[in-house]
């Protein structure tokens, strides 16, 4: 034990001296450990994003979205859901304890006095506030009431709220929606904005009936429906329960694909990792090869200074060093190296995911895991690519190694 | 008590490719302890190759050499250092003091290598370089000392770990003649003292110290005198 630490002191003395070689090995792992470190931080992120997300959405809730999975990405999805639907649901799935309809109006100019705002208007029934677990700070969610009398009530989002009101209370007054005055009555807690799900916190939230009425002209469609379940843990079959279900109920024959999509918190989290995956794979594969290309470095820097080296090594075998001894401190060498490097490495990765982040929001996050990751895999490289100059040195005869 | 170098019969062959070449043709040598001898030859003569052997750096392809009472002949290569690191101090012509070391830590390289670390070292250390005149120096890395200080720090270094034997291949090669005198003197020195050396040489003028001249031609010992 004692010898190791010396000869690891030995080592270690030799990585100062030799500071070029120590310069550029260093600098070569630094860069394939920082590609690495903000791989697994960027993959991390992506899946607390996604549970984040979900446990925000709420892990025991679906949402039927109107429109078949092929007019995705069209803008106007066409209209398949009704609020009868909703009902049916309601009372066709004993654990579905919420069905809230949707409907949504893109971008409506929204004034307060001399402030003006483009926000979505979202139509929902009094439990929104509660079918997405998004509390009301101030004021209070509309009412069964008001959906039944059309009322024009509204729950603005925070940043809506703000850039209306500024600092003044907003419970109680009167805002133009469009057209239309209407009344705040609550304001929802600030969400931030979300990943691929952009701003949430414009939003504002009106009766569905008083949305489908007066903004969009429209008697009997939704754009979707969120349910939840009492039994999460079944959350698969009741998706599939739901799907045959609807099917049912629109008279789709079976040559027809769904005229809705169910999207459930698995797709949720499948859709995060796979937006996060091109670049993982991309930084990935930019990763392993700069680690390569670093092993080489360091083999053949090794390589030469092994070469330069014969005569040190000659010595060290005559006093009494033991191949071993030789090998130990040559590979404590490109262990000391690597090490070094994948330190660098972790801290131009946490630099780098930091102006990534800046430039873009991306989710990343930084743990033990990135940094031991790192660790392990500079390691790797040190033992996979030292061990040959490393024998190489240790397999030196004394007489070759003083001859030179 | 037995001699220090007992050879008898000993050959060595080297392979160079097909053919094989005897450089050492039946050596018989006995080295007695406390002695100072020369082993000289021009070069070719198998002089260095009978100092690796000696020196324990390399093992003898036949024939008998016994260290100490040893026998080196079949000795693992890992027993060969533990042996060289107890019993052998080695002095070479071109000192071979790491570059990116003081000097005190030059003259403690054997001290790592032992295999019953000792308390001390750091302190033996220091007082070889006192006696021998470097205890200014001893944080100096050896490119700041001349020719002949650096032969003196590695005369320290083969002396660490006290061992009996000193071997010296060409020790003043590359020294002025009044440094190589200093440094003759102080193996001379070393070995009233008690230890044994041994001086592989070319000139006649180095041998002189010595009180036995081995001399060696084409492999094979040719004369030994003593004064």
């Amino acid at each position: 034990m004692n010898r190791l630490i010396k000869i690891l002191a030995q080592a270690l003395q030799a990585v100062v001296a030799l500071k070029l070689r120590t310069f550029f090995c260093v600098l070569s792992i630094a860069i394939g450990i920082s590609a690495i470190t903000i791989i697994v931080a960027a993959t991390e992120g992506a899946y607390q994003k996604a549970f984040d997300i979900v446990a925000s959405f709420g892990p025991d809730s679906i949402l039927i979205v109107s429109g078949s999975e092929e007019s995705r990405g069209i803008a106007r999805r066409e209209k398949t859901l009704t609020l009868a639907d909703a009902e049916a649901i309601r009372s066709a799935f004993a654990t579905a304890y919420m069905v809230v309809p949707m409907s949504r109006v893109r971008d409506t100019i929204i004034s307060y006095k001399a402030n003006r705002y483009s926000a979505p208007i979202i139509g929902s029934t009094s439990d929104y506030s509660l079918s997405w677990t998004w509390p009301v700070v101030e004021g209070s969610d509309f009412t069964q009431e008001d959906l039944k009398r059309l009322a024009n009530v509204a729950l603005l989002g925070h940043e809506t709220m703000r850039e209306l009101f500024g600092d003044e209370n907003p419970v109680g007054k009167t805002i133009q929606v469009g057209r239309i005055p209407v009344q705040v009555v609550g304001v929802l807690l600030e969400r931030g904005s979300s990943q691929g799900g952009g701003n949430m916190d414009n939003r504002v939230v009106m009766p569905i009936t008083t949305v489908m009425k007066k903004f969009q002209n429209e008697p009997k469609y939704v754009q979707a429906l969120r349910v939840r379940f009492e039994d999460q843990e079944n959350l698969d079959i009741r998706v599939e329960e739901l799907k045959g279900f609807l099917r049912v109920r629109h008279r789709l024959p079976d040559s027809e694909p769904n005229d809705f999509q169910i999207v459930s918190p698995k797709d949720i989290i499948k859709f995060l990792v796979a937006l996060t995956g091109s670049l993982v794979a991309f930084v990935g594969i930019v990763g392993i090869i700069s680690l390569v290309v670093a092993g080489f470095v360091l083999a053949n820097l090794f390589h030469l200074s092994v070469r330069e080296r014969t005569g040190e090594i000659g010595i060290r075998r005559s006093v009494g060093a033991k191949r071993r001894d030789i090998l130990l401190q040559f590979l404590g060498e490109a262990l000391i190296i690597t090490t070094l490097g994948g330190l660098i490495g972790f801290v131009l990765g946490v630099a780098a995911a930091g102006l990534l982040q800046y430039v873009e929001a991306f989710p990343i996050h930084f743990s033990w895991k990135a940094f031991a990751i790192g660790l392990l895999l500079s390691w790797l490289v040190g033992v996979l690519f030292g061990l040959k100059p490393a024998s190489q040195a240790a397999d030196l005869e004394p007489i070759e190694a003083i001859r030179s | 008590m037995n001699p220090l170098c007992l050879m008898e019969d000993v050959r060595k062959t080297f392979r160079m490719g097909e053919n094989s070449v005897e450089v050492l043709k039946g050596i018989d040598l006995t080295v007695e302890r406390g002695e100072i001898a020369a082993i000289m030859g021009v070069s070719g003569s198998g002089k260095s190759t009978l100092m690796n052997l000696i020196g324990c750096l390399d093992v003898p392809t036949s024939g008998r050499y016994l260290f100490a009472g040893r026998e080196v002949l079949g000795l693992a290569d890992d027993s060969l250092s533990e042996l060289r690191n107890a019993n052998i101090g080695f002095v070479f012509q071109s000192f071979y003091l790491l570059p990116y070391a003081t000097v005190l830590e030059n003259v403690l390289l054997p001290s790592l290598y032992r295999e019953r670390a000792k308390d001390g070292a750091e302190e033996r250390a220091v007082e070889l370089l006192r006696l021998i005149g470097l205890e200014e120096r001893i944080h100096f890395r050896p490119n700041r000392l001349s020719g002949g200080e650096q032969q003196r720090v590695a005369i320290c270094r083969a002396l660490m770990n006290d061992p009996e034997l000193l071997l010296a291949d060409e020790p003043t090669g590359q020294l002025d003649s009044r440094t190589a005198s200093e440094i003759m003197n102080l193996l001379v020195a070393m070995n009233e003292r008690g230890k044994t050396v041994i001086i592989v040489t070319h000139d006649p003028a180095i041998a002189a110290y010595a009180n036995r001249i081995i001399r060696i031609k084409d492999g094979v010992i040719v004369d030994e005198q003593a004064d």
